[in-house]
C-alpha cells in the first residue's frame, strides 16, 4: 500500500506538466492552440534551466559587427526564409531556451553613436572607451600618440595568457581593423594599422608582436597588406601598404610562427598547438560569404581552424570571432550582404557550440553596435525581408499579393535605413550658388529589390551609411552565462567572462 | 537604316512597357551586369570573353573619377563614395570596369546607376596618366542613367 502510494506521488510529480495542461485546457478556450502549447513548453524548459555554475575553461567571443536587434531581426527572417519558412517563427542557433541573454548599451564615453573600436575595447578591457580608441583608459585622446603612455589598458588576453590559456583571434575583415584589434591592440587610433607615429606602434605590428610575446597563438583574417613592405617576397605576399621596409610576415615566422594565406595553407597547417598560425587571406577584408571564392575560407572553415587548434591546450583558451562585414554591407546600404554574411556568422555559432562542451565553454554571442537600418510596414507574415512590402491577408496567414503603396503612390522594400548611398535625395546646384538637395522616390520592383547588389531607400544623403546607438544583444551559454540579463552595459561582458573564466571557484559554486 | 531605327524605337517601346521604366537600349548592345563579366576566383566569365571586341551595355555606378576633366573613370557594382587614392585605408573592389569615354566626363555623382556602353576589352593595361591597372575595360564608351 505504501508502496502504491509512493509510486502514485512520484508519477504525479513527473506528469505535472500533464496536470497543468489538462488544467488549463478545462478552463482556457485556446488551450489546444499550437502557440499556447508552444509556450507551455517553454515555461517547462526555464523551469528546466539550471544555472551552470562551473568554471569556464574556454571562453568564445562572438561579434558579428554591425549587428543590433534590428539587423539580427532581419538575419533571422533571411535565414529562415532560405530554410523554406516564412521566416518570422525562425529561430537562429543562439536564440534556443538555452541561452541567456540581455540587452546591451553600446554608448562610448564620449560618444552617443559608438564606433568599432572603443566597442571591441570595452569588451576585452572591462571599461568603456573613446572614440576610435583602443584599450585606453579614458585619459588616452584620439589620434594622440603621446596619450598612449600611462594609459595603456589590461586586455582579457593577457589575463587569459596568465592564466595559462591560448588565445585566438578570427575576423573576416582585415585583421588589424577595430574589433579584432581589441583582442591584443592598444592605440590611439584604430587606423594606425599599418603605420604609426614616432613613439607609437602599428596595430600589424602589435599582433606580431603580442605573438612572439606568447598571447596571441593563432590569427585568422583579411588585411594582408598590413603586413608587408613593397618588394617583400614572401610567398602569399600581398600588396603592401607598408612604408617602414619591414616584412612583419618573415618577422613571425622568424620566430617560429605558421604563415597560411588560403583554404589550402589552411588546411595544411600544423594544428597540434605547437606553432602560433598567422592566416592572412585577402589583401584588405575578407571577401563578403556571396562573393567570396572557395580558395578563400569562410567565417565557418576559420572557426573550425581556430577551435581545433586552441583545443590542443588543456587549460583551456580565449577565442575572438568576428563577422566583420555585416558592418561593411550596412555601411553600404545593401542588404542582401549584411543579411547573407550575417547567416554565415549564425553557421560558425552552431558550429562552435557542436565543437565545444556547454559543461566547460562560455559562449557568448554579441554585437558591437547596430546601424541606421529600419523596418516599414505593415507587411504580411512571411514577407521576402529583402522584398518589397505586401499587404497583410486578413484570411490567410501568408501575405497577400497586393504590395502596399506609400502615399507618392509607390511600393517600398520593407528594409529602409535612415541614411546613406540609397538616399533619394540629390544634389543640384541652386541659383544662389551651392547644391540643393531634392528628390522623389525611384520605383522598385520585387525583382530589383532583391538582387544582390540593390541599395536599400535612404533618406539623409551620406556615402556611406552611419551606425546608430541603438542597443545590440548579448546571448550566452555555458558556465556562469546567467550572469547576463537584464540591461547592461557593454564593458560588463569582460566582466562576466572574468568572472566565469579566473574568479569563479575551479571546483564549481557547489564546491565553495 | 530605316528599317533599323523602327526596330530600336520598336524595342525601347516594348521595353517600356514591361519593365515600365525605359532602359537605354540598342538593337544590337547587350545591357549586361558588372558581375556578368566576371567569376567568383576573378577570372573572366563565358560571357566577358565571348563579348571581348564587341560594343556592350554594363549596369554600374560612376565611381569618383580621379582627376579632373579626364575621359577616364571607374565603373562599381555598388555606389562607392570613397576616393580610394583620397582615403589611405580604402582599397577599390575586384570587380570594377576601367571606362575611357569618348568624351571628357561629365561627372554623375557616385549612386546614380548608369548604362555605359563601349567596346569591352580584357586583359591587363596600365593607364599612362594615372598609373591605374585595370584588367576589363570599355572604350569609346558613352553612358547614360539607367
Amino acid at each position: 500500500m505504501k508502496t502504491a502510494m509512493i509510486a502514485a506521488v512520484s508519477t504525479a510529480l513527473l506528469t505535472t506538466t500533464a496536470y497543468a495542461q489538462d488544467a488549463a485546457s478545462s478552463s482556457v478556450r485556446q488551450a489546444e492552440s499550437s502557440w499556447y502549447k508552444d509556450g507551455q513548453a517553454r515555461i517547462q524548459e526555464m523551469l528546466a534551466r539550471q544555472p551552470n555554475t562551473n568554471r569556464a575553461k574556454n571562453v568564445i567571443l562572438f561579434v558579428a559587427d554591425g549587428n543590433g536587434v534590428g539587423t539580427n531581426f532581419a538575419i533571422r527572417l533571411f535565414a529562415g526564409q532560405n530554410q523554406g519558412e516564412m521566416g518570422e517563427e525562425h529561430v537562429l542557433p543562439y536564440e534556443t531556451p538555452d541561452f541567456h541573454s540581455a540587452l546591451v548599451k553600446t554608448y562610448n564615453i564620449n560618444a552617443q553613436t559608438p564606433d568599432s573600436a572603443p566597442t571591441a575595447g570595452a569588451m576585452n578591457s572591462g571599461v568603456k572607451q573613446r572614440f576610435n580608441t583602443i584599450n585606453l583608459s579614458e585619459e588616452g585622446r584620439h589620434d594622440n600618440c603621446a596619450s598612449e603612455e600611462g594609459n595603456r589598458l589590461t586586455t582579457f588576453a593577457e589575463l587569459a595568457t596568465e592564466a595559462g590559456k591560448s588565445v585566438g583571434v578570427v575576423s573576416t575583415a582585415r585583421i588589424t581593423h577595430a574589433t579584432p584589434a581589441g583582442v591584443y591592440a592598444k592605440t590611439a587610433n584604430r587606423d594606425w594599422e599599418a603605420e604609426a607615429p614616432e613613439g607609437c606602434t602599428d596595430i600589424a605590428t602589435q599582433l606580431v608582436d603580442q605573438m612572439k610575446a606568447g598571447v596571441v597563438d593563432i590569427a585568422l583574417g583579411g588585411g594582408g597588406g598590413m603586413f608587408f613592405s613593397e618588394g617583400a617576397n614572401t610567398e602569399g605576399a600581398y600588396k603592401a601598404k607598408r612604408t617602414d621596409g619591414k616584412n612583419l610576415v618573415e618577422n613571425a615566422t622568424d620566430a617560429g610562427a605558421q604563415y597560411v594565406y588560403d583554404a589550402t595553407t589552411l588546411s595544411g597547417a600544423d594544428m597540434s598547438g605547437e606553432k602560433p598560425v598567422l592566416g592572412l587571406f585577402k589583401d584588405s577584408h575578407m571577401s563578403y560569404e556571396v562573393d567570396r571564392p572557395e580558395s578563400e575560407p569562410s567565417l565557418t572553415d576559420m572557426t573550425k581552424a581556430a577551435i581545433d587548434y586552441l583545443k590542443t591546450n588543456d587549460q583551456g583558451f580565449y577565442l575572438e570571432i568576428e563577422a566583420g562585414r555585416v558592418d561593411h554591407a550596412n555601411h553600404d546600404g545593401n542588404a542582401y550582404r549584411t543579411l547573407s554574411d550575417g547567416e554565415e556568422f549564425a553557421r560558425a555559432i552552431a558550429l562552435a557550440d557542436e565543437l565545444t562542451d556547454d559543461e566547460d565553454t562560455l559562449l557568448i554571442v554579441t554585437a558591437d553596435h547596430e546601424h541606421a537600418i529600419a523596418f516599414n510596414g505593415y507587411c504580411g507574415r512571411g514577407n521576402p525581408i529583402l522584398g518589397i512590402c505586401y499587404d497583410v491577408d486578413a484570411e490567410g496567414v501568408k501575405h497577400s499579393d497586393t504590395p502596399l503603396l506609400a502615399d507618392d503612390g509607390k511600393p517600398y522594400t520593407v528594409i529602409g535605413y535612415l541614411n546613406g548611398a540609397g538616399s533619394i535625395l540629390t544634389p543640384k546646384e541652386s541659383a544662389e550658388g551651392g547644391e540643393v538637395f531634392s528628390g522623389s522616390r525611384p520605383d522598385v520592383t520585387e525583382d530589383e529589390a532583391t538582387d544582390v547588389d540593390y541599395i536599400q531607400q535612404a533618406l539623409i544623403p551620406m556615402s556611406s551609411e552611419t551606425h546608430s546607438g541603438e542597443d545590440v544583444a548579448v546571448y550566452a551559454k555555458g558556465p556562469w552565462a546567467h550572469l547576463f540579463d537584464g540591461t547592461i552595459e557593454q564593458n560588463y561582458i569582460f566582466h562576466v567572462m572574468h568572472y566565469a573564466a579566473m574568479d569563479a571557484s575551479a571546483e564549481g559554486a557547489s564546491g565553495q | 537604316m530605316t528599317t533599323n531605327r523602327r526596330q530600336v524605337l520598336a524595342f525601347g517601346a516594348a521595353s517600356f512597357l514591361i519593365a515600365a521604366r525605359p532602359m537605354p537600349v540598342f538593337a544590337e548592345t547587350e545591357i549586361i551586369k558588372l558581375r556578368d563579366l566576371y567569376e567568383k576566383d576573378q577570372s573572366f566569365t563565358k560571357l566577358a570573353k565571348r563579348l571581348e571586341g564587341q560594343r556592350v551595355g554594363v549596369e554600374g555606378y560612376m565611381a569618383p573619377p580621379l582627376k579632373a576633366e579626364s575621359n577616364f573613370f571607374v565603373l562599381t557594382r555598388r555606389p562607392m563614395a570613397v576616393c580610394p587614392f583620397c582615403e589611405s585605408e580604402a582599397d577599390w573592389p575586384d570587380d570594377i570596369l576601367a571606362v575611357y569615354a569618348k568624351r571628357v566626363v561629365d561627372v554623375v555623382r557616385y549612386n546614380v546607376k548608369l548604362v555605359t556602353t563601349g567596346r569591352l576589352e580584357l586583359g591587363a593595361f596600365t593607364d599612362p596618366e594615372t598609373g591605374f591597372v585595370s584588367r576589363v575595360r570599355l572604350a569609346d564608351a558613352t553612358f547614360e542613367r539607367a
